[in-house]
């Protein structure tokens, strides 16, 4: 891990365009703020193999060891991303420079590196879009803000492609739209194609498309993972729990970010996961199962291209279909929900097992129980995508009081609401999660109106910038998040922050400790088993002594 | 000498050919790339259960199917929705962000007026003035009826509303940084054109019998007698060659956000995902991933992956997933 200085500065400089197309190159990389470089054991790997992959490559150094045609590779993947995706060209030539977004990216305002600002980052790019594709730049260069391709110009993409969250916050604010997230990624899928690429997402993308999930686990670690969560909620609740893995002919596949079955403060939605499977199977006999195959919701392939994201994201509609379930919860994650929402039913094809064809005919949950009647996702889902998020379902199931809640079990907590990125700007969640928090908990406060919603700030550590070399990076983008946080923590005197995803619950633990904010970080679903009371297996309100992190929930007498 | 006059009866041809082609070609240019994925910018609560509250505003942000995606397409278009939800941050007060609608007045004000003016400029062309061009020059000659000939407040607007855009571009430092020449070659050329054309209708004054004649000789495609050519005021012909020298660089530009704007894909596609799937037209059957069904092919060498469907991963970790069947796929906490 980079060191972290205790003080942060920001030093701004901004020159004007002939000396900005001069490109940032190795020399001016800045320790915790560059990437290390994927491995051949990452990107030319059986599961995982990329174009030139089998070179190690040293950011620092001079020589980055790009294969020999290298320009023609980059240009002609350049004239084929322009041609493949409509909004990559169009962000290439609509830009008006405005400078809207500048103050909208956290790593701008954390950084203040002009290079930052999502206009300045899409324009390394454009730059050479223009040299290369646009008469005006061949004819007048610089003049006309282009420059050739050279190896520095890759250099410089590396850094600033590698600077950014894709949390497309500038995307909302942008007349036109623009959004820096699509041409970061795609500028990844081309820098992927010369053999440059990140290793921390490597390394997940690599485990994921071997062994199912991102860190790697076998089917017997996950299994004794979630077995380990029985026990713990044994201790907790008194009863004997159980679940279901890799089931057949289950109703429903779950499939959550696989850093629940590990991590805190992840663990502890986990465990909410458990408890809510549980009361629905013996309430309403409907079963949940998880799988080892299908089992990473997020998607790490969706930070480094295309075709990428569809290998990881390609074992889920298959494992529903091979298990006969009629469609799928999903945990909580943000990235994942990008994908799980917009991309996973355009990259693969769906499930064709007669479950999913006869359930989405007429999806109604009185169809897998006659108590759970009323419960209608075709309000906004079809059988053509086939996916509920665990907040959404719980939302219902609040809604149709179809679980039971003890409100008063989370008294102890004052909570904020952190919406994650791809959740809010990728999906449109903002209400559910909010709907199931105020029926959950009593103490429930919101960060100021500019910082949350649509509006929300990124964690920092999104899109592939969870590294640990990145620490100077994150602690610096994570600012306008921590200072709204410790807004309401002198407020309201809120202890913990919630957020279903699975990158900002290993990003805040850190970013609190850091910027010195006595708060907790944890997860809406963790809310949810606390006050959730199992009344199929005979709990009542009051039996609950212990929340799901084992503290006591009320104060001694 | 009046014969090279004519030069001005043909550039407006020429520049509005370079246009008319050009804006085509962009058009269709953006058109014929795919559109793999469907990315709408989610900027409101997205269709879900009937219980929970969507107001208007989110059905236009995260709109549920095409009607909704193209109102706020129309919001984006007319109303420059996203410029109207402009923040500031301010690092020094703890992180404070504000509502700056500056930009989103000052622009507003500016294309607006510009409308205005290039329809007010039809009574040149038509012969008799329709009745709406008459009016919309009455309304904008209220507020400066006092003066003669009457003050258009679009013109003055105009001018202040580009003051402002270009004033941002020279003494903004993030904003200078940000700006390459050609963002200041279109705002001289949208200073000269306005500046020229004030100065035709409040100062110089001159004679636009000949103007009206001129710009009928074109729309009719009847050439102008050279009497008409010989009698325009050579303020007016700078005027005249920048419009048409700035019709012609419009394709060009980047002014051509009025049309590319329509193609934007996080802006024109409904956040209807879960509802209706999209199809990728260059990977429309994606029943193995592209990297383990084809591999990527970079300089005629092929990069494919292994697949992992459920057959090889079930021979990679037989025995562990045999154990998970042996206890008919059930966990449960380990008797001590």
């Amino acid at each position: 891990m980079s060191e972290v200085p205790e003080k942060l500065e920001i030093k701004q400089k901004f020159p004007l365009w002939k000396k900005w197309l001069k490109p940032v190159t190795e020399k001016d990389y800045k320790p915790g703020f560059y990437s290390y470089m994927a491995l051949p054991k990452q990107v030319n790997s059986d599961f995982f193999k990329m174009p030139f992959g089998d070179v190690v490559r040293e950011p620092l150094e001079k020589d980055w060891k790009l294969p020999e045609n290298w320009k023609n590779i980059v240009l002609n993947e350049m004239k084929d991303t322009l041609e493949k995706n409509r909004a990559f060209k169009v962000f290439m030539d609509i830009c008006v420079r405005c400078g809207a977004c500048a103050d909208k990216c956290h790593y701008y305002i954390g950084t203040g590196d002009p290079k930052n600002m999502p206009v300045m980052r899409a324009e390394t790019v454009r730059s050479v879009y223009r040299y290369h594709f646009t008469p005006f730049g061949k004819i007048f260069g610089d003049w006309a803000g282009a420059r050739p391709l050279t190896e520095e110009v890759i250099k410089e993409w590396y850094y600033y492609m590698l600077q950014c969250s894709l949390c497309r916050r500038c995307s909302l604010f942008c007349p036109y739209g623009i959004d820096t997230a699509d041409i970061v990624w795609w500028t990844r899928r081309i820098l992927s194609r010369i053999g440059i690429n990140q290793r921390f997402m490597c390394i997940s993308i690599e485990a994921s498309a071997r062994t199912g999930n991102h860190l790697g686990l076998y089917a017997g670690g996950m299994a004794g993972a979630i077995q380990q969560g029985l026990e713990e909620l044994k201790d907790i609740t008194g009863f004997e729990l159980h679940t279901y893995i890799n089931k057949p002919g289950a109703d429903v596949l779950f499939v959550a970010p696989s850093a629940d079955y590990f991590a805190t403060p992840h663990w502890y939605v986990m465990l909410g996961y458990l408890l809510l499977f549980n009361e629905l199977e013996e309430r309403y006999g409907i079963t949940v199962t998880w799988s080892t195959y299908a089992s990473e919701g997020g998607n790490f392939g969706t930070f480094h291209s295309y075709e990428a994201a569809q290998l990881l994201n390609s074992k889920i509609y298959k494992e529903a279909e091979r298990l006969g379930v009629k469609f799928i919860i999903g945990g909580e994650c943000g990235h994942m929900w990008r994908d799980k929402h917009q991309f996973i039913n355009t990259m693969n094809n769906l499930p064709k097992n007669e479950e999913w064809r006869r359930f989405w005919e007429d999806p109604d949950l009185g169809q897998i129980s006659g108590g759970l009647k009323g419960i209608r996702l075709d309000e906004f889902i079809s059988g053509e995508h086939g996916w509920i998020h665990i907040l959404e379902f719980v939302a219902a199931l609040i809604e149709h009081k179809k679980i039971d809640i003890d409100k008063s079990r989370n008294d102890h907590w004052k909570a904020t609401y952190h919406d994650p990125c791809n959740v809010a700007r990728g999906m449109g969640m903002l209400e559910e999660p909010r709907y199931v928090l105020r029926n959950v908990m009593n103490h429930f406060y919101e960060m100021p109106e500019h910082t949350i919603r649509e509006k929300t700030y990124c964690c920092a550590a999104g899109g592939g910038m969870l590294a640990d070399e990145l620490m100077e990076l994150r602690m610096r983008g994570v600012m306008p998040r921590m200072m709204a946080l410790r807004y309401v923590v002198k407020k309201y005197g809120v202890n913990i922050m919630l957020t279903p995803c699975a990158i900002d619950k290993a990003q805040f633990p850190v970013a609190v400790e850091y910027w010195k904010i006595p708060v907790e970080i944890g997860g809406p679903m963790e809310m949810v088993g606390n006050a959730l009371v199992l009344t199929a297996l005979g709990e009542k309100p009051e039996d609950r002594k212990y929340d799901l992190r084992g503290t006591p929930i009320r104060e001694e007498e | 000498m009046s014969g090279v006059l004519y030069i001005f009866y043909v550039l407006p041809y020429i520049a509005i050919a370079i246009f008319i082609a050009g804006v085509i070609y962009r058009i269709v240019n953006w058109a014929n790339s795919a559109v793999p994925l469907k990315i709408p910018t989610t900027a409101g609560q997205q269709p879900c259960f009937r219980f929970i509250r969507r107001t208007w505003i989110d059905k236009i942000d995260s709109p549920s199917n095409k009607f909704w995606a193209f109102v706020r397409m129309i919001f984006e278009v007319f109303l420059f929705r996203s410029l109207f939800r402009n923040t500031k941050y301010y690092v020094e007060k703890a992180g404070k962000n504000a509502d700056t609608r500056w930009l989103w007045v000052f622009a507003i004000l500016f294309h607006y007026s510009l409308l205005v003016i290039v329809i007010r400029h039809l009574r040149f062309f038509t012969n008799p003035t329709p009745k709406f061009v008459s009016l919309i020059e009455y309304l904008d000659g209220l507020v400066g009826v006092a003066i003669v000939p009457p003050l258009l407040m679009t013109g003055v607007l105009a001018l202040v509303g580009l003051a402002f855009l270009w004033g941002r571009r020279i003494f903004l430092a993030k904003e200078r940084c940000i700006s390459l020449p050609s963002d200041h070659l279109i705002l001289f050329f949208m200073a000269v054109i306005l500046v020229s054309g004030l100065l035709l209708r409040y100062v110089v004054k001159a004679d636009l019998s000949y103007v009206k004649m001129f710009a009928l000789s074109i729309i009719t495609f009847h050439p102008p007698s050279p009497e008409v050519l010989a009698n325009l005021h050579w303020l007016f012909l700078i005027h005249f060659t920048f419009v048409c020298i700035t019709i012609a660089y419009l394709p060009f530009s980047k002014v051509m956000h009025f049309a590319g704007v329509w193609f934007s894909p996080t802006r024109n596609m409904p956040n209807d995902n879960r509802m209706r799937r999209h199809v990728n037209p260059w990977d429309p059957n994606p029943e193995v991933p592209i990297l383990a069904r084809v591999g990527i092919t970079v300089d005629g060498h092929v990069f494919k992956c292994k697949k992992l469907d459920w057959d090889t991963y079930y021979e990679m970790y037989k025995d562990q997933l045999d154990e998970i069947a042996e206890n008919n796929y059930v966990l449960k906490p380990e008797e001590l």
